[in-house]
């Protein structure tokens, strides 16, 4: 069991994190660049010192701003951490650097790197890898080391989307029968929704809302939420803005309860569904995107019902949930 | 063909003639003292009573003088390449100086800060050393003149290792000292190895302070020195073939195989 509560200065801002993770638990911190995630799993690893506060993993006591002296250091602590940069030694071979922590044989290097499909890699160097055999080693090595806690800061992002999903999956498997807990550092909700027990929203040095990975996308909190997990259109009423996600809004007849009448203003094929862009212009004002099976003509006039959207109060920034479902 | 096509062709020649100038000025040198030296010269020279003990003696002060260096140096040009010491200017210029100060004129200072009559000189003669005209004398003196190309060349060296690699490492679970062992120096090798290669080379070449603190014992340089003093130019060539064949196939073989070892990384 993680138990994090600190505070890590910042030029711009602190990053305060208050973080909960059981053992074998998954964790997705989402947030924009510069939110504090790197900053938050960095302090975890061991790399950053607090400037309040203490982290705590199981019995032991990791990092504390009052005793920095005692904190263990990164590699003692039980924390692993995979980053974009897949950092492969370049002057030892694949095998080398999968078996490059302390107490691993080389035959248990060579069956990780087997189960990750390195088999025929081994005997190479780092410098002739594609980046997804680079990053596939960087993760047989991390992997090799025991640890009770493994941090992931983006680490598959510059590869394609099918191959960064495809090794998201392998991790979270590995993670499973390994019964590690894991903490993913991402900008993208489908990757921390696809990984994670629980979905972390951070925002500028702040987390702001902990949940259910669907059920925290159904009830943001607050506005930054709700924008963070992908919140597009923001309609006014009075005092009320109400905040609308693409995937929630659907097109419906005006006979059958409709409450946001809108006319069409642009139309984008989007992946086998078409997207459209609304200017709603009943009760309801503002601009807001649906996605639709059938498309539409430019200036037709629709309905929509938005079941369950948040409702915000427009004058509070950050704004408080006023209802919620 | 075009126009175009054939300035390029002339002036790529043009430049093909140029460098080989530069290069054969540069080997200059080392051909005319081949072209000026016969077999029996050299095996005359060499047969003389007490030939090869300047070489012993030039051989083992640069030994002693890199080991001293290689144990000093390093430590420094890691901190400085990892910019971990206060006030890096400062750190540079100390290093720079000796570089940058005419052999003779350290040497001259040399007899000023350790010789016998100094405070230093006085600490020394308790550890039954002298810094004048001894084995001793000719360590320091090559110390002197040679440190900088070691020390500026490892922080190079150094400063190619990406820190986030040492990170990797120490998340792994190195600390500190395997880290280094493991890591940095292996990766750092190939550029350690030519500047310890130059380094070798200047100690063995070294003169200018030599002259001044070191005159005794004759290493090879005040040999030659000596030699074309009393018997003339001719004389001293054999043993500037000497040095060169001593002094050069280090640098020679550590820059090839630093150019091995990081056509493999």
């Amino acid at each position: 069991m993680l138990v994090a509560d600190f505070e890590v200065a910042r030029r711009e801002f602190s990053v305060r994190v208050d973080l909960h993770v059981p053992a074998g638990g998954r964790v997705a911190l989402l947030g924009r660049s510069g939110a504090g995630k790197t900053t938050t799993v960095e302090a975890l690893a061991g790399l950053l010192r607090l400037t309040r506060g203490e982290i705590r993993l199981g019995e032991r006591r990791l990092s504390s701003a009052g005793f920095p002296a005692a904190d263990l250091r990164p590699g003692r602590r039980g924390v692993g951490l995979l980053r974009q940069n897949p950092g492969l030694f370049p002057h030892l071979t694949v095998l080398q650097n999968i078996g490059y922590a302390p107490g691993v044989t080389p035959a248990a290097a060579r069956v990780a790197g087997e189960r990750l499909g390195l088999g025929a890699l081994l005997g190479a160097r780092p410098r002739g890898l594609s980046g997804g055999e680079a990053q596939r080693v960087s993760l047989a090595r991390a992997l090799q080391t025991k640890v009770d806690l493994l941090c992931l800061d983006e680490p598959f992002n510059s590869l394609d989307r099918p191959l960064s999903l495809e090794l998201l999956d392998l991790l979270r498997r590995e993670l499973e029968d390994s019964a590690t807990a894991a903490i993913l550092v991402t900008h993208q909700l489908e990757e921390a929704q696809a990984f994670a027990h629980r979905l972390a929203v951070l925002h500028r040095g702040q987390i702001l809302q902990v949940g259910d990975p669907h059920e925290l996308v159904l009830r943001p909190a607050t506005r930054e939420v709700a924008e963070l997990v992908g919140y597009r259109g923001w309609l006014s009423s009075g005092s009320q803005t109400m905040a609308l996600h693409p995937d929630r809004v659907y097109p419906v007849g005006a006979e059958a309860g409709g409450e946001i009448s809108a006319r069409v203003v642009q139309v984008v094929p989007q992946g086998a569904r078409m997207e459209l862009e609304l200017e709603a212009e009943g009760r309801w004002r503002g601009r807001f995107r649906c996605r639709s099976d059938r498309s539409a003509t430019i200036g037709e006039l629709m309905w929509f019902a938005a079941p369950g959207a948040p409702v915000f109060a427009t004058a509070e920034e950050p704004g408080t949930a006023l209802s919620a479902g | 063909m075009t126009m175009h096509g054939a300035g390029v062709r002339v002036s790529t020649g043009a430049a093909v003639v140029g460098a080989l100038i530069v290069w054969v000025a540069l080997l200059g040198p080392l051909i005319t003292l081949l072209a000026h030296l016969t077999p029996a010269s050299v095996v005359s020279a060499l047969s003389q009573p007490g030939a090869f003990q300047p070489l012993l003696t030039s051989v083992t002060a640069s030994l002693v003088a890199l080991a001293v260096i290689l144990l000093l140096g390093t430590p420094l040009a890691y901190l400085m390449a990892r910019g971990r010491l206060p006030f890096p200017r400062i750190w540079e210029a100390g290093v720079l100086l000796p570089l940058l100060t005419p052999p003779l004129v350290i040497g001259l200072l040399l007899i000023f800060m350790v010789g016998p009559a100094t405070p230093i000189g006085a600490a020394l003669s308790h550890l039954n050393l002298t810094a004048s005209d001894t084995f001793f004398a000719l360590v320091v003196a090559e110390i002197y003149e040679s440190v900088p190309f070691y020390v500026l060349g490892a922080m190079a060296a150094f400063a190619t290792v990406d820190p986030a690699l040492e990170q990797a490492a120490a998340l792994l679970g190195d600390g500190r000292w395997r880290t280094w062992r493991r890591v940095t120096a292996p990766l750092a090798a190939p550029g350690l190895a030519n500047a310890l290669a130059v380094t070798w080379a200047r100690a063995m070449g070294a003169f200018g302070a030599v002259l001044i603190i070191a005159y005794h014992p004759f290493g090879l340089p005040m040999q030659i020195w000596v030699t074309l003093q009393e018997t003339g130019l001719r004389s001293a060539l054999p043993y500037a073939l000497v040095l060169l064949v001593v002094a050069l196939p280090l640098p020679v073989g550590a820059y090839l195989w630093s150019a091995h070892a990081r056509r493999r990384l």
